[in-house]
C-alpha cells in the first residue's frame, strides 16, 4: 500500500503538469494600488530570497505593480507562514511559498498554528529544482544498478543538507524505492556537506544539480540519477530516477501563496500576472542560472499539487523519523 | 612569491572606491563604537550586520572586518582616559594607560597605544598572508573528527589560559553550551529546550545572547557607574610624543605583543583579552623595566595593544580556512557570509580568492586609516567621550533594539535580548565572566555536531579520532595543555602553602 501510494508521487506530478491547461480568466496587470508584500521564509540572499526579489523587481517594471520583499525566516518557515495567514486577504500580503513550512511541517510538528490548506490562497506555481544522487569517482559506480549491488552489501554513508530538508527525504525516498538502508549524515547547508564528500568522508549525498555542473563537468563527482520527471535541459546526461525503474520524483519547488478568502478575480488576476513575468526570456534567463526550470499553472491546479504533497511526503517524513 | 602576487590583486580590489569606502565606514564605526565605555566590536558588528544584507560580500566583509579592528584601537581610548575599558581587551590596556594619564601624559599613552595597534595590526595581517593558504591545503583533508579536535583545543586553551576564578569561568561555558542546544537538533530534528515557543525552534541568535551580554548589561551597568558623569581628559598636543628613550623602548614590546596575541588569536575561541592578558603578564617578565610597570609604562600600554590587535587579525585565520570561529565576533562574521551563499572553510581560498585576498588587503589599507584616525584627529574622540551619557545610552539600546530586530524582524528576539541583559547584569554584580558564556555557546553546537557526525561516519566506533593522524595531533596537544594546567595550578597552590608556611613560622617565632 505505501510502496503505491509513493509510485503516486511521480504519476500526480505529471498527471497536474499535463492539467496545466491555461485557464484564460484575466489580463496579466496591476491588482492594488497599495504596495504588494512578498514575504520570504529565508533571510535574505538565499536562492528563495532571489526569486521573490526578481519577481517583485518585474512587477514593478512591467506591470506597474509596487512589490518589496519581506524577510521573515525562522523555524522552517513557519515563522513567515503564521504571519502570512493571519493577514487580511486583499492581495496586499503575499509568500513565495515552498516545501518546508507548507507540505513539510505539517507532518513535521505535532501543531503548527496555521492550516496550510484552509487558512492559504494558493495562487501561482513558479518553478522547481530537482536533486540528484552523488557518488565517489573511486567507487567504480556510474549507474543506479551499480549503486543498489554495492549498497546492498555494504551500506554507504550519505550526506544531506540537514534534517527534513528536501535531500534528505529524498534519500528517505531513494531508500524505500530501492529497497535499501543507508546511513543519513546531516549537515547544516549543502556546502560543508560537499566540502566533507571532497574530503573523502562521506560515500554519496544529494543536492540541487544546478550548483554542481561544475563538479560532474571535472570529475570529482558522479552523478546517478535526478529525482524530476523529466532531465533538466542544461544536464541532458544526466537521467532521472524514473528512467532506470525506479518511481522517485521529489522536487524544491517555489510558488506564490496568500492568505484564506482572496477574491477569486483577483486570485486569476495576480495568478496571469506571475505567470506573466516567469514567462519572459530574460527572467527565465535568470531562473535558469539559480537552477530553477520554470512551469506555469492555474491557481487550482497549484492548490492540488500542495494538497497531494502533503499526502505524499507524510510516510517518507514518518520513515525519516523526524517527527516531532 | 604567489601570496605577493595574491595580495597585490588584493590590493587593487580594496582599493576600488566602493570598498576603500565601506573599509573606511567600518573602521570609522569601529573607533566611534569602540571609544564608547562597555560597547565592544561584538555589539557593533552586530547593529551593522543588518546593513551588510544591501552589499556585494566583499565591501560587506571589509567593513565588518573594520569594524571589528577599528573598535581595538578606539578601545584603548576610554580606558587611558577615563579607566573604562572601551572593549573588554582594552582593560589590560587601562593598567599602565591610565597611571600615564594620571602623571599628565595621556598623549603619550594614546599615541603608543596607535603606534602598538598599528604594528601589531601590520603583524597579524603578515601571518594570515602567509599561513592562511598552507592552513586551507591541510584543512581540505579535515574531516569531522579533527573538526572535533581543532574546537576542543580551543575550548580547553581558552579555559586554561583564562584570568579569574576557574569555577566560575567554567560555569559559564556550560552554560554557553547549555544554551547552544536550544533549537532543533542538527542530527535527529527533535526540538530540545524550546518550551513550546516556535520561535526558540532555531535556537537562540547568537546576536541576541551578545547584545544581551555585551550591550544591555554595559549600558546597565554604566548606570549606576557613570552616574556622576564623565570627566575625560583633554590632551595636550605639545605632550604628544613619546621622548627619544621612550621611542626606542617600543619595537621590543611590539614585537613580543604581536607574537604572542597573533598565535593566541589564531586558536580557535581564545579572543583578543586572553591574549593581551597573557602579552602583559609575559612582558612583565621579560622587560627591561619591569620594574615600573603598573607605574604607568609606555611599554606596558604598547604590549596589549599590539596584542589584542594581532589577534583581532589571527582570529581570521580559523574563521575563514576552517569556518570555526576565531573569537565570538567572528561567529557573527561566519553567518554574514552563510547569508551570501559563501561558507567559510579551506574552499574559500580557492573559490573567493579575490574576497579573501581582498580582505587581507583591506587590513593594510584599514590599520593606516586608522593610524589616521586615532594619531592626527584623536581630538574628535576625546570630545565623543564628554557626550552625556543620558543622550548616548538611550541611543545605543535603540540601535541595539533595532539591530535585533531587523536580524529576523522578530519582537521576540528584542525581549530576549533585554531579559539577556538583565541576567547579564545580575552576573557582572556576581562576577561572572560573560566571553566564556559566548564562547560556550558558540563553540558548543558546533563540537557536538561534529562528534556526532563522527561517530555516525564510523558506525559507531570511538577509535576514529586517534586514527586519524590529525585529530590525533590535536587531541594529544589537547592533552598536554590539560596536564601543564594541573602541574602549573598544583605548584602555585603547593608555593602558596610553602608561603603559608613560612609565614606562620615567622610569625610564631616572633
Amino acid at each position: 500500500m505505501r510502496q503505491d501510494r509513493r509510485t503516486l508521487i511521480g504519476v500526480g506530478l505529471a498527471a497536474l503538469a499535463l492539467a496545466a491547461a491555461p485557464q484564460a480568466m484575466a489580463e496579466p496587470g496591476a491588482w492594488s494600488s497599495a504596495p504588494v508584500r512578498i514575504v520570504v521564509t529565508f533571510p535574505p540572499g538565499g536562492t528563495s530570497d532571489l526569486v521573490a526579489r526578481l519577481l517583485a523587481q518585474h512587477l514593478d517594471t512591467d506591470f506597474g505593480q509596487k512589490a518589496v520583499v519581506d524577510n521573515r525566516p525562522g523555524a522552517a518557515g513557519t515563522v513567515a507562514a503564521d504571519y502570512v495567514a493571519q493577514q487580511a486577504g486583499d492581495g496586499t500580503t503575499l509568500i513565495l511559498s515552498n516545501n518546508a513550512p507548507f507540505t513539510i511541517s505539517p507532518t513535521r510538528f505535532k501543531s503548527i498554528p496555521y492550516d496550510t490548506m484552509g487558512d492559504f490562497t494558493h495562487i501561482a506555481y513558479i518553478g522547481a529544482a530537482a536533486p540528484a544522487l552523488f557518488v565517489q569517482p573511486s567507487s567504480g559506480i556510474t549507474s543506479l544498478a551499480d549503486f543498489v549491488a554495492q549498497v546492498k552489501s555494504d551500506p554507504m554513508t550519505y550526506g544531506s543538507s540537514g534534517v527534513g530538508s528536501i535531500s534528505h527525504i529524498l534519500g528517505e525516498a531513494v531508500d524505500a524505492a530501492l529497497g535499501i538502508e543507508s546511513i543519513h549524515v546531516p549537515y547544516q547547508g549543502s556546502a560543508p556537506a560537499i566540502q566533507d564528500f571532497r574530503a573523502g568522508v562521506l560515500d554519496s549525498f544529494y543536492d540541487m544539480v544546478g550548483q554542481n555542473r561544475a563538479m560532474i563537468a571535472d570529475g570529482e563527482a558522479v552523478a546517478l540519477a535526478i529525482a524530476a520527471t523529466e532531465r533538466d535541459p542544461q544536464s541532458p546526461d544526466l537521467p532521472t530516477f524514473r528512467e532506470q525503474g525506479y518511481d522517485v520524483v521529489i522536487e524544491n519547488w517555489v510558488g506564490v501563496s496568500g492568505p484564506a478568502g482572496m477574491d477569486p478575480a483577483m486570485v486569476a488576476k495576480i495568478n496571469e500576472t506571475v505567470n506573466a513575468v516567469f514567462a519572459s526570456p530574460e527572467v527565465q534567463a535568470r531562473l535558469a542560472e539559480l537552477g530553477i526550470s520554470p512551469r506555469a499553472m492555474s491557481s487550482a491546479d497549484y492548490t492540488a499539487l500542495v494538497a497531494d504533497l502533503i499526502d505524499t511526503w507524510a510516510p517518507l517524513i514518518e520513515a525519516a523519523g523526524i517527527k516531532e | 612569491m604567489d601570496i605577493l602576487a595574491n595580495f597585490g590583486q588584493g590590493l587593487l580590489t580594496v582599493l576600488e572606491p566602493q570598498n576603500l569606502l565601506y573599509c573606511f565606514i567600518g573602521v570609522f564605526l569601529g573607533t566611534f563604537i569602540g571609544v564608547l565605555p562597555g560597547i565592544g566590536s561584538m555589539a557593533a558588528i552586530a547593529m551593522i550586520l543588518p546593513l551588510t544584507f544591501y552589499l556585494d560580500p566583499t565591501p560587506a566583509l571589509v567593513m565588518i572586518a573594520g569594524v571589528f579592528y577599528g573598535a581595538e584601537y578606539g578601545g584603548s581610548t576610554a580606558s587611558i582616559l577615563l579607566n573604562v575599558p572601551g572593549t573588554p581587551a582594552a582593560s589590560i590596556t587601562a593598567i599602565e594607560g591610565h597611571q600615564l594619564a594620571k602623571k599628565g601624559r595621556a598623549g603619550v599613552a594614546l599615541f603608543s597605544t596607535a603606534t602598538a595597534s598599528f604594528g601589531g595590526g601590520i603583524i597579524g595581517m603578515i601571518v594570515i598572508a602567509v599561513l592562511s593558504p598552507s592552513l586551507a591545503q591541510l584543512a581540505l583533508a579535515f574531516g569531522p573528527a579533527d573538526y572535533f579536535a581543532v574546537i576542543l583545543l580551543g575550548l580547553i586553551a581558552a579555559s586554561a589560559v583564562s584570568n579569574g576564578g576557574a569555577l566560575k569561568g567554567i560555569a559559564m561555558v556550560v552554560t554557553g553550551l547549555m544554551l547552544g542546544t536550544i533549537g532543533i537538533d542538527l542530527t535527529t530534528g527533535t526540538l530540545r529546550f524550546t518550551m513550546g515557543i516556535p520561535e526558540l525552534r532555531d535556537g537562540v541568535h547568537i546576536v541576541v545572547i551578545a547584545m544581551g551580554l555585551f550591550g544591555v548589561s554595559e549600558v546597565i551597568a554604566s548606570i549606576r557607574t557613570n552616574i556622576r558623569g564623565t570627566a575625560a581628559q583633554t590632551v595636550d598636543y605639545n605632550d604628544f610624543y613619546p621622548t627619544r628613550a621612550e621611542w626606542k623602548s617600543l619595537p621590543g614590546p611590539i614585537l613580543r605583543g604581536s607574537s604572542i596575541g597573533s598565535f593566541i588569536g589564531a586558536l580557535p575561541g581564545t579572543g583578543q583579552t586572553i591574549a593581551a592578558a597573557l602579552a602583559y603578564a609575559v612582558e612583565k617578565r621579560v622587560s627591561p623595566q619591569r620594574k615600573d610597570f603598573g607605574t604607568g609604562v609606555v611599554a606596558g600600554v604598547a604590549v596589549p595593544e599590539a596584542a589584542n590587535n594581532s589577534a583581532t587579525q589571527t582570529a581570521f585565520i580559523p574563521t575563514l580556512t576552517l569556518g570555526v570561529p576565531g573569537s565570538p565576533p567572528m561567529a557573527i562574521v561566519i553567518g554574514a557570509l552563510m547569508i551570501y551563499g559563501i561558507t567559510p572553510g579551506p574552499r574559500l581560498l580557492v573559490d573567493e580568492p579575490e574576497m579573501f585576498w581582498g580582505l587581507v588587503a583591506s587590513f593594510l589599507v584599514g590599520n593606516i586609516l586608522l593610524l589616521i584616525l586615532n594619531v592626527p584627529l584623536i581630538g574628535i574622540w576625546v570630545r565623543l567621550l564628554r557626550i552625556p551619557y543620558r543622550y548616548m545610552y538611550p541611543t545605543i539600546v535603540v540601535l541595539i533594539c533595532m539591530g535585533v530586530y531587523s536580524l529576523n524582524n522578530n519582537v521576540f528576539d528584542v525581549w530576549l535580548t533585554l531579559v539577556i541583559g538583565v541576567i547579564g547584569y545580575l552576573m557582572r554584580l556576581f562576577r561572572f565572566e560573560p566571553a566564556p558564556l559566548l564562547l560556550g555557546f558558540v563553540l558548543g553546537p558546533m563540537m557536538e555536531e561534529h562528534l556526532r557526525r563522527t561517530m555516525l561516519l564510523s558506525r559507531g566506533d570511538p577509535m576514529v579520532f586517534l586514527e586519524r593522524p590529525i585529530s590525533a595531533t590535536l587531541l594529544a596537544i589537547t592533552a598536554a595543555i590539560i596536564v601543564f594546567a594541573l602541574y602549573s595550578t598544583g605548584r602555585n597552590r603547593r608555593r602558596a602553602r610553602a608561603a603559608h608556611r613560612q609565614a606562620q613560622q615567622e610569625g610564631s617565632k616572633q
